[in-house]
């Protein structure tokens, strides 16, 4: 029998002994303790808990750092993120996430995924409406203004080919190092990758001339620009198109 | 005398959750007993079969409010186990923070559940006053109160803020020094002794019969404790004590479940002690690949309530074809029946308070 914690009682000799006197004692204690000094709760509406920037209340957007690359979408557990068109500051029609609260579990899976930290957390937890409709918030709406450097999630991983180098102080994450790969023989040419890739990492180059002396076009991937968000992966017709995972 | 037919739940004050416990009483005595389950059910196991690897952790979360550490920590467990990666010491201590941390809140949350089972309501205000501390690491530690979201495959989700040791270590040593308050309130008062004492008992072999895991069962007297028995995440590395004991009652159960409150306090001391000597740039994340090769796995952690284990079938896509859930909870309330039986109605509630009910993971 191992519980310790009984002969540790602070004054033990009259401990058990006192019926209910001791509780009595312990509670008037307090009372006149929580009544002299401050007490332990606090008055909800008008005072607020302090609460660090890392926060995760409802996910937070900025608009202009967003590629429109719906790696938010693809990860999100509870689908409740739409990419919908959206007109910038200037006029032109892009995409960005609109985000259902009413689904939303608050898990930061958006902004721990984002790889341009564009998808923030916020510390925004009052999110009661009176209709349905108030809870889904465009891009514009999940604006934070007051966003700091801290309410960023970063995504910092180790490869496990590097822990085995002995390489220990390389951070990096899966957009910037998986990368899409073409199998030739299936790809059609058709330019929907180069269509729907958010930061026109690809563009299609002549690889030579068919039987019937027509150009053979094929995609070509800038390594340095792709964020592996697998719109063409998903978009390729012919599925020519798969990520090659570096572990 | 006809015996009445009562209906416990899934309504009643008693049953921490949508449970109905319908007894067949015979005056005061209870005949007979039928827990009913099934009013939670979410389909959380076919919910999991059209999410990826990663999507499940914060759905892991959910299974039990405040548990949700240990549950997405044998979530990632058993996927780990099936990519076969081996966590870094720095990860493995943080989690094992993490869980205690968890460990402590749930077991403060189900001291706040049996003052009012008991009709102690100072006891309710009191532990969720400590309560606040641990959460607020928790705040501080993964960014979220009670839906942590925090454990990674391959991982956990960052490493802990640069004030997170201080401030942990502060909230141990004010909880180690508070908690003698609530241990006066109930240890110390011969009301809550009378209702505690020689209620419920089950023998060593009817706990180990019935599949009770965890407090419960070593309430009852059996030595057994995942983390010492089958040790994951550096638990073998660190020194603490299985709280055993062996009345076998209400009370007993009691005292295992504040005795590994005091031991937790322990584990994070020295976790921390041990984070200190690891160097900061030590990996606590490595990256994990989609897809989990074919074949059949399972992980178990030792959860606040007792034992979970999850059940893996993967078909080597980026989806899992199955996930088995093994709840504590659920093997603890089918012990129900032969826990009550030949007891006083009054009775009820000091027994089932003390398996610690959460029928969100029961249910799933």
């Amino acid at each position: 029998m191992v519980i310790k914690y009984l002969d540790k009682f602070p004054k033990k000799k009259n401990a058990r002994t006192l019926w209910v006197l001791k509780p009595m004692w312990v509670t008037l204690r307090k009372m006149f303790k929580t009544t002299l000094h401050r007490p332990v709760t606090i008055m909800y509406p008008y005072e607020k808990e302090w609460v660090p920037d890392n926060y995760r209340g409802r996910p937070g957007l900025h608009f202009d750092k967003c590629l429109g690359c719906s790696i938010c979408e693809r990860m999100c557990p509870t689908k409740c993120i739409n990419m919908v068109d959206s007109p910038d500051d200037t006029g032109k029609n892009v995409l960005r996430p609109q985000v259902n609260l009413g689904r939303c579990m608050m898990c930061g899976y958006c902004a721990e995924y984002c790889p341009v930290n564009a998808m923030i957390v916020t510390p925004d937890y009052e999110l009661a409406a009176y209709t349905r409709e108030e809870l889904i918030y465009g891009p514009r709406k999940l604006a934070w203004p007051n966003a700091t450097e801290g309410m960023e999630v970063h995504l910092k991983e180790h490869l496990l080919s590097d822990i085995a180098a002995g390489e220990t102080g390389k951070l990096t994450a899966f957009y910037e190092v998986d990368r899409p790969e073409l199998e030739d023989k299936k790809c059609i040419g058709c330019t929907r990758c180069v269509k729907v890739c958010p930061v026109d990492a690809i563009e299609m180059y002549t690889a030579g001339e068919n039987d019937k002396g027509k150009p053979i076009k094929l995609p070509k991937f800038d390594n340095g620009r792709c964020v592996c968000c697998e719109k063409c992966v998903d978009e390729c017709p012919k599925d020519a198109i798969t990520i090659k995972e570096v572990l | 005398m006809s015996d009445m037919w009562i209906t416990m739940g899934p309504q009643h004050p008693f049953s921490h959750g949508l449970w109905t416990l319908k007894i067949r009483a015979d005056g005061e005595i209870v005949q007979e007993a039928e827990p009913v389950i099934g009013y939670l059910h979410r389909g959380w196991e076919k919910e999991c079969e059209n999410r990826t690897y990663p999507m499940i952790i914060p759905m892991a979360d959910r299974l039990c409010y405040s548990a949700s550490m240990t549950w997405s920590h044998v979530y990632c467990k058993v996927v780990e186990e099936a990519m076969g990666i081996e966590l870094t010491d720095r990860a493995k201590y943080l989690r094992v923070v993490a869980d205690e941390i968890c460990r402590i809140q749930s077991h403060l949350m189900w001291l706040a559940a049996m003052g009012t089972d008991l009709g102690n309501l100072t006891v309710f205000l009191w532990s969720l006053r400590e309560r606040e501390f641990f959460l607020d690491l928790n705040v501080k530690l993964c960014g979220q109160r009670l839906t942590t979201n925090y454990p990674r495959i391959g991982g956990v989700r960052n490493d802990m803020p640069y004030y997170f040791e201080r401030d942990c270590l502060r909230a141990v040593d004010r909880f180690e020094k508070m908690i003698w308050e609530l241990v006066a309130m109930m240890d110390e008062s011969a009301i809550f002794l009378s209702r505690m004492q020689g209620v419920g008992i089950v023998s060593r072999k009817d706990a180990a019969n019935f599949g009770l895991t965890g407090p419960t069962m070593r309430g009852c007297g059996v030595d057994f404790d995942v983390r010492r028995d089958d040790p994951y995440c550096n638990y073998d590395q660190l020194e603490w004590d299985v709280a055993v004991c062996n009345d076998g009652d209400a009370y007993g159960r009691y005292k295992v479940r504040i005795e590994e409150m005091f031991q937790s306090c322990d584990i994070i001391r020295q976790a921390m002690a041990k984070l200190d000597a690891i160097p900061k740039t030590e990996p606590t994340r490595v990256k994990a690949p989609r897809r989990v090769p074919e074949g059949t796995h399972f992980a178990r952690v030792e959860d606040p309530r007792g034992e979970s284990l999850m059940y893996l079938v993967s078909d080597g896509t980026d989806k899992p074809y199955r996930l088995k859930v093994r709840s504590p909870i659920f093997v603890n309330v089918s012990a129900s029946k032969h826990l009550v039986k030949g007891v006083r109605i009054a009775d009820i509630p000091a027994i089932m308070g003390t398996l610690d009910m959460c029928l969100g993971e029961t249910d799933r």
